[in-house]
């Protein structure tokens, strides 16, 4: 076990134990090869701080926040419809269970906006990965009710756990864990390969501008603040 | 085969060093003793090779890589445009190859090759052999200019900077040092390294003549008919844009080259020049030809398309240098470089693998903030045993594709060196 590997164990070790029970009972505790990593268990507020409600989620609108670490983006999403639970099948064998939507519609879903080809991300100027309504089709896929990157045009439905639907991507988009309880949601932790370290690696130097120190960046959060993403990001690019 | 190589063992060897007092090369032959043997040689650190080599290593820690180059650190073509005419700074387009040794483990060997013995299955570097069990090359182009000895002397007098390095930097301070009368730029036909670059350059170039408002004209000289990709997209921004400032002749053939007149005549006419950026035809690197992989007559090494396997068995050839359904692009050499690691890797295992899905992205600038951009994605047909390819232009131009190939660049980088 490399340096990296240990820390991160020992991060899933102390905060597993701030995860409900309930949660633990349900499959995600079952997931093999590590698919599933437990974080802090985060409340999803809005900007003024009050918890995030159902009905603030407005269907087919891009919402950002950052979970698990103070500087990992995520996006959240109400598809408008029922998403049921998928086995998620990876290119090198290996699968996982999506838990599908939540909220009183099942419709509610959540992944994390760190592409899986190369890591193209939300900043505050730009983001080049984003969502595209039913009625929104991509200009250059055509295809619409996707996750798309305009970098190199990775295509991922959100409907189906992030699972790839075209281009070069290896990888699904992680999924968030979300948790709806009395009416508020919480985050729970990441399913799929999350590409936290490649992001850590990658972008020191913009993260230690926007947050002070690279320690910063990787703070695991206990709140998530969620906004709509143009009024996050600059420039949203689509294409 | 030298006799170096043959039967000469080590303690020899050294031993002979030291009687010729040649400490330094003893130093070198020392270090390559080590290093004799590597499962998978990789020639080549360009876009094709340190793909290769890294995606060896991630997906197998255990393998012994060794990557060869004769550059001291990787400089990227793509974007290189941009460097030229001022609209990005070299060092962001530069890195180190220290990356793959700490971080993967790659054995990263700074040295030029000399050839390559297929039948000993050997590397010839300038400090000795290296043998291998899987051989990859990608040593990327050269300029195809034997039987057209004009061009040799426009290469050191008007650097092409197709190639990665410091032709790239003195063709920057030329540009730099213009400040009036006339460009000339011209376009070989195809198959050349990067289809839309000469077209960007020319734009961006006409471009940066445009913002300083200096007074100059541009002859662009293009032995293709059009801009052979983009086509619409280039004109259009050429039309709106350059059309006071710039001349572009089409399916015009450079036939000769005064490098002290300063002057090219070409099919149709001559043109003098105070500044020349003159794109001579290319062909795959001449180390290919030195192995015999490249025959004669031939420009561009034949592959299987599925593989990229050479006609030696276990020997792979990609990047610009191969003859592919794919363009002569980074983009191309990267896939192609992740898709044999994972056929090496594969096939060390007993296995096979082929990959039934590629993709290209191009993107150019057609002014310094806007760009137009392709993408074309090849899908195997088990049918007809063939790569289909769907192809998609953009050729309105905007500055949010300007920005996305940006980042397409910089993903890319982040790719190979993280
Ligand atoms: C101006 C310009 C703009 C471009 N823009 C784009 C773009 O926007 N998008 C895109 O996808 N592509 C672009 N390209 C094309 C891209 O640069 C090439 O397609 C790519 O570099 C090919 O990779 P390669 O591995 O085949 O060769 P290279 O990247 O050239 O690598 C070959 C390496 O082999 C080394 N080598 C050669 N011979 C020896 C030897 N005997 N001993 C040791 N080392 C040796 C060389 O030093 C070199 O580092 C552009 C090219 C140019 C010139
Ligand atoms: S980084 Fe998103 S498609 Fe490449």
């Amino acid at each position: 076990m490399d340096r990296r590997d240990f820390i991160k164990t020992c991060g899933t070790v102390a905060v597993a134990s701030m995860i409900d029970a309930s949660f633990f009972s349900q499959a995600l505790a079952q997931q093999k090869d590590g698919m599933f990593q437990a974080y802090k268990k985060a409340l999803l507020v809005k900007q003024d701080g009050t918890p995030l409600k159902e009905e603030d989620i407005k269907p087919h609108a891009s919402y950002i926040f950052f979970y698990p670490h103070a500087s990992t983006p995520c996006y959240l999403l109400n598809l408008g419809e029922a998403v049921q639970p998928a086995e998620i099948k990876l290119k090198d064998g290996k699968s996982y269970q999506w838990g599908g939507g939540v909220g009183s519609k099942k419709s509610i879903v959540a992944y994390s906006a760190i592409c899986a080809h190369q890591w193209s991300y939300p900043t505050p100027q730009y983001s080049f990965i984003n969502y595209y309504p039913p009625d929104t089709p991509s200009e250059t896929t055509k295809k619409a009710g996707i996750i798309q990157c305009c970098a190199h045009l990775a295509l991922y439905d959100p409907k189906a756990g992030g699972s790839v639907i075209d281009g070069p991507a290896d990888f699904p988009l992680a999924s968030i864990v979300l948790q709806e309880e009395g009416g508020n949601f919480y985050a729970v932790g990441v399913l799929g390969r999350d590409q936290f370290q490649q992001f850590f690696d990658n972008y020191r130097t913009e993260l230690r501008q926007q947050y002070g120190s690279t320690a910063k960046a990787r703070e695991l959060v206990d709140k998530c603040i969620v906004m709509e993403v143009d009024k996050y990001v600059q420039a949203v690019v689509r294409c | 085969m030298s006799k170096q190589w043959s039967g000469v063992n080590r303690r020899e060897l050294i031993g002979g060093a030291v009687a010729f007092g040649l400490t330094a090369p003893l130093m070198a032959y020392a270090k390559l003793q080590k290093r004799q043997k590597a499962q998978v040689v990789v020639v080549g650190g360009g876009y094709g090779g340190v793909t290769t080599a890294k995606y060896l290593k991630k997906e197998n820690p255990n393998l012994d890589v060794v990557l060869i180059e004769e550059r001291p650190f990787f400089m990227s073509c793509p974007m290189s445009n941009h460097f030229l005419t001022g609209l990005m700074e070299l060092t962001p387009l530069c890195f180190s190859y220290n990356v793959l040794e700490t971080r993967y483990g790659v054995r990263v060997i700074n040295d030029k090759i000399l050839g390559v013995e297929l039948d000993k299955k050997a590397v010839r570097t300038s400090s000795g052999y290296i043998a291998y069990d899987y051989l990859v090359l990608s040593p990327g182009i050269d300029y195809d200019v034997e039987d057209k000895p004009f061009y040799k002397d426009s290469l050191v007098y008007n650097p092409p900077a197709f190639k990665p390095g410091s032709e790239h930097i003195y063709l920057k301070r030329l540009i730099e040092d213009f400040e009036v009368g006339d460009i000339l730029i011209t376009v070989p036909p195809p198959p050349y390294r990067c289809p839309p670059a000469p077209y960007e350059r020319a734009a961006l170039i006409a471009s940066m003549i445009k913002k300083n408002k200096l007074k100059a004209h541009i002859y662009f000289i293009d032995a293709n008919e059009r801009p052979i990709i983009n086509s619409e997209g280039f004109l259009s921004a050429y039309y709106d844009l350059y059309k006071d400032i710039a001349t572009y002749i089409t399916s015009a053939q450079v036939r000769d080259i005064d490098v002290h007149k300063r002057m090219v005549k070409t099919s149709h006419g001559d043109f003098k020049y105070d500044l020349a950026n003159i794109i001579p035809p290319m062909k795959a690197n001449s180390l290919l030809e030195k192995t015999g992989l490249l025959r004669k007559g031939q420009k561009w090494v034949e592959v299987n398309p599925l593989t990229f396997e050479s006609s030696v068995k276990n020997v792979f050839v990609i990047g610009d240098a191969c003859q592919s359904y794919l363009p002569k692009s980074g983009y191309a050499a990267h896939s192609e470089g992740k898709m044999v690691a994972k056929i090496i890797n594969a096939r060390m295992k007993g296995k096979e693998v082929k990959e039934e899905y590629l993709q290209m992205i191009c993107y150019a600038m057609v002014s310094d903030k806007e760009a137009i951009m392709t993408e074309t994605a090849f899908r195997y047909d088990t049918v007809s045993k063939r790569f289909v390819p769907t192809h998609r232009e953009d050729n309105q131009r905007k500055e949010s594709t300007a920005k996305r190939y940006e980042e397409w660049a910089r993903g890319l980088w982040r790719d190979l060196f993280s």
